[in-house]
């Protein structure tokens, strides 16, 4: 009975971590190219989880037939933020930071504002296949297995991308070493674009599939910028693997101490873990040095 | 140097005006400046971190939130006088930014900045657990709240700040945070104590908006989570000190009065749409007017003064 119960909590854990590592990956990519930090992450998560419950409701759109389309807008909003607001950062170094971050802390705000002013400040979910599968006496449900497996479907695309294209392996070399990659002839105002490019798109189809699995409203998005990060500092900055298994490891945290503490604490947990990090291994969140 | 005196007239013109405001007891206008001056104190304590230092934080909120939770639990829970509790809430901020500060400010940039928004989050979830917090439906404060006394607190906040960070900007303090803010390891081995440089601001900047936050508790008369750690008003805090400047000593000052009279609009026309059209004002500003008015006035103001020197040498030639 109490291992029946372990085992529950631990699949509910994972499945939700596989969709944190999606959101937590469109925020490496941005950082890793750029040196971004995009404060505005999870506000364009719940944008799209909140278009996506409008649409399910009113049009009985299910989220993942919007998924498509929530990849697309992503990518497109994330093409304007960067073409329009970030291209003229200076490109000193610590001016560059604080520049950025102040940006993306306004753009987060006209999106919450904005989301507020779409779909008012209540709470909303999308009740779509809200029953599970049961094997071997343990829950599976269906939502979460679809989330999952398209968060883990959609990263493995952006992996295969990564490392089979040329233009993956340009962005990954405009990541590692960005003086290096201009000398290859790499054009790094365009990997700039395409990293948000890719990191906004990524995290509209996160929000698409978080639709299905979480309750939100306009305010809870600097809480899934959180997540994100701490996902990110976990598994250390610009590493693809480390941040998957971050994402697993805070999916168990949230489930298992949301359901032995209360909701509150489990919210809180992602914060819990970035500054458990941040005590234990201080080494591991300072991440790679900006010198590049 | 009668742009000097002038400008020292406009503020003592302006300060005779504040203090005077309670007397034309007209409640209105009393809220109003009372916004105003919390508004542009809190500024002032971000930009000590923030733009003196240069660890941008979006948390400050968390050190208002404290102070407004010790006004609202100690004058009911212990039936203390609310600027006892004010006061005791800047002591306990002071106290908590010593270790905070020490583990905080290891983290720089961008982690530093999510850690400190993390946790006023945190503290506003965790005071629906904690006892004695009233949970979300909050904490009623007893009655006899007096805004004007209220008001007062405020000014007088206000202009502590203000000379504080008159005195940071010239003080051998000021020059070390602003060496570290430009380079944190140069300023190391030039022998600037970094750590303690850092804390040290660190704790200024806690105490301000703690003492605020305890004044804000008794004019509401109402706490509770989500207005308190409000991310309105960090919002707001931070689009004044970059509208008038960061790291200067009248940046948050005339940020502030620009602000607050844009806020007021705003809240009056457009309450839906608030928070969207001062996110947008903040990016619009970083692109238009990155480092705001006060350094933008003084550059011209020192483009002026050179070129008046170098006309006369124009016409001998």
């Amino acid at each position: 009975m109490q291992l029946g119960l372990v085992v529950q909590l631990v699949i509910n854990g994972l499945l939700l971590g596989g969709v944190f590592a999606l959101a937590a990956l469109g925020l490496n990519v941005i950082f890793g190219v750029t040196r971004i930090v995009n404060l505005a992450h999870g506000q364009i998560i719940i944008l799209t989880a909140l278009t996506c419950a409008t649409v399910f409701q009113r049009f009985n759109i299910t989220p993942i037939e919007a998924l498509p389309v929530a990849l697309l807008g992503g990518a497109i909003l994330g093409i304007v933020i960067e073409r329009t607001l970030l291209q003229r950062l200076p490109e000193h170094a610590q001016s560059r930071e604080w520049t950025s971050l102040l940006i993306t802390f306004g753009v987060s705000y006209f999106l919450i504002g904005l989301s507020l002013a779409i779909f008012s400040g209540d709470f909303r979910s999308v009740a779509y296949l809200t029953d599970s599968w049961r094997l071997a006496s343990v829950d599976f449900p269906k939502a979460q297995v679809l989330a999952f497996t398209l968060a883990i479907l959609i990263a493995g695309v952006l992996g295969l991308f990564l490392r089979s294209t040329k233009v993956g392996r340009a962005l990954r070399a405009a990541s590692q070493n960005l003086d290096g990659a201009r000398v290859c002839g790499i054009d790094i105002s365009r990997m700039r674009t395409l990293s948000f490019a890719l990191g906004c798109s990524i995290a509209a189809a996160s929000g698409a599939l978080l639709s299905m699995i979480y309750a939100y409203n306009p305010d809870t998005g600097s809480q899934f910028t959180l997540i994100a990060f701490s996902v990110v500092v976990l598994g250390g900055l610009g590493s693809y693997a480390g941040a998957i298994v971050g994402a697993l490891l805070l999916g168990l945290a949230v489930s298992f101490v949301g359901f032995y503490g209360n909701t509150h604490l489990g919210s809180m947990m992602p914060y819990v873990v970035f500054i458990l990090v941040l005590l234990f291994r201080p080494s591991g969140i300072l991440g790679k040095p900006a010198t590049t | 140097m009668t742009l000097r005196n002038l400008g020292f007239a406009a503020l003592a013109v302006l300060f005779l005006a504040t203090a005077l405001v309670p007397l034309s007891g007209n409640g209105y206008i009393l809220s109003l400046f009372y916004i105003s001056l919390l508004f542009t104190g809190l500024a002032y304590g971000w930009n000590i971190i923030s733009g003196y230092a240069g660890y941008l934080s979006f948390g400050q909120i968390t050190f208002f939130g404290i102070g407004a939770y010790f006004v609202a639990i100690g004058t009911t829970q212990f039936h203390a006088q609310w600027w006892l509790c004010a006061l005791a809430g800047g002591v306990f901020c002071a106290l908590l930014a010593v270790p905070m500060g020490y583990l905080m400010l290891r983290l720089q940039g961008a982690f530093f900045a999510l850690g400190m928004l993390g946790l006023g989050q945190s503290l506003r979830i965790a005071t629906d657990v904690i006892p004695y917090t009233g949970g979300a439906e909050g904490i009623y404060l007893p009655p006899g709240a007096n805004a004007v006394v209220v008001y007062y607190w405020t000014f007088a906040i206000l202009v502590l700040a203000i000379l504080l960070t008159a005195w940071i900007d010239r003080s051998a303090f000021g020059l070390r945070l602003r060496a570290l803010r430009e380079d944190e390891r140069a300023a190391g081995t030039l022998g600037v104590d970094t750590t303690s440089t850092k804390v040290r601001a660190f704790i200024l900047s806690a105490i301000v908006p703690a003492l605020l936050g305890g004044g804000y508790a008794w004019y509401l008369t109402y706490v509770e989570p989500s207005s308190i750690y409000s991310t309105e008003i960090e919002l707001q805090t931070v689009a004044m000190a970059i509208l008038g400047g960061m790291g200067t000593l009248w940046g948050p000052l005339v940020g502030g009065i620009l602000m607050s009279q844009i806020s007021e609009a705003l809240s009056t026309k457009f309450p839906q749409t608030h928070l969207m059209i001062f996110g947008a004002l903040i990016v619009v500003l970083l692109i238009a007017l990155p480092r705001g008015i006060v350094p933008a006035v003084n550059d011209w103001l020192a483009r002026r003064k050179s070129s008046a020197k170098a006309r006369p040498q124009e016409a001998v030639t």
